[in-house]
């Protein structure tokens, strides 16, 4: 028993290790192209970047950080509000911004 | 306030082929609005969020074809305020500039200022303009007014060519008698943006923007 539960444990913490990490904030004001795009690029500039998802119609901004790099939820939303927008909600997810697209398609 | 601020837009005046005058932080924006008595080319540099500079060519003919102006100037754009709502937003822009204005019924290149006002009030299926400028030189006043209304035929994705119907009036002081209403189908694609329409005066309309 002992033995299976170890196994377990540690099949379940080899899955989170290689989990992609990404942050997911809900924008209040973004409502055309030109306002996604703005957004999409300066977040791409960020070092600590691998990918970025808007959803114009639910109003969501998603960014993926590169293996082994933390997102900062704080710089990411200050980008935003640069940006022009504001950020009503974000929190860091396991899920990678294929996998969120893949959610809010889903959602429509 | 949603109320309120579409009240100011529709009572108000407007000038801008899209819903802001500039684009994001470090972007330069193009624009062009091409009629057979307007010619307008645009373009400015976002230095900050909320402020940017540019340069603009404006070639304006009256409706009887025997008045020209020819305007170039330097422009200033600060975007006053913003209201982010959860399904729009709505801005208050000014957009002002300072040139010189040639004409072929005076004689002298002449100084030029251009101050104006834009409001302007967004969803992702509704747009609502209106602006007002004034185009003040000795012995000139073609002060200018816009409204814009219209909707988009369905919601898209961003990375996906958007349609819309657009409809605008507008008129000049001191070049033409009438107000120039033209529907207008634009399109949106990423960073592209194109207007084509048809004017009460039967003339083709063609408007553009691009953000670098």
């Amino acid at each position: 028993m002992k033995r299976t539960l170890i196994f377990i444990t540690l099949i379940t913490a080899g899955i989170n290790a290689f989990a992609a990490t990404s942050v997911k904030l809900k924008v209040n004001g973004m409502v055309c192209a030109f306002c996604a795009q703005g957004i999409e690029k300066r977040l791409n500039k960020l070092s600590s970047t691998q990918a970025v998802f808007v959803d114009l119609k639910q109003k969501i901004v998603a960014v993926e950080a590169k293996e082994g790099q933390t997102l900062d939820i704080k710089t990411i939303t200050n980008e935003i509000v640069d940006a022009g927008y504001d950020v009503v909600k974000a929190e860091t997810v396991t899920q990678s911004v294929a996998e969120i697209k893949a959610a809010m398609k889903g959602k429509k | 306030m949603k109320k309120f601020l579409l009240s100011i837009c529709l009572v108000c005046t407007p000038l801008s082929v899209h819903a802001g005058p500039m684009g994001f932080k470090n972007s330069v924006m193009s624009m062009g609005d091409f009629s057979a008595n307007w010619r307008e080319g645009f373009a400015n540099y976002a230095f900050t969020p909320r402020d940017a500079v540019g340069a603009e060519a404006l070639w304006m003919r009256s409706d009887n074809k025997q008045r020209v102006r020819e305007l170039k100037e330097i422009t200033y754009t600060r975007l006053l305020s913003r209201w982010n709502m959860p399904e729009a937003q709505a801005n208050i822009w000014l957009v002002a500039g300072g040139g010189i204005v040639t004409g072929n019924d005076f004689a002298d290149t002449q100084t030029i200022i251009t101050p104006g006002l834009q409001l302007d009030y967004e969803t992702t299926r509704v747009y609502l303009a209106s602006n007002a400028r004034l185009y003040r030189a000795k012995n000139l006043n073609h002060d200018y007014a816009s409204i814009r209304a219209g909707f988009s035929f369905y919601e898209v994705d961003y990375d996906q060519t958007q349609p819309w119907l657009i409809l605008e009036a507008r008129r000049m002081r001191g070049l033409s008698d009438r107000t120039e209403i033209t529907p207008l189908l634009r399109l949106i694609h990423n960073r592209y943006f194109v207007e084509l329409g048809v004017n009460n005066s039967q003339q083709t309309r063609f408007n553009f923007m691009y953000i670098f």
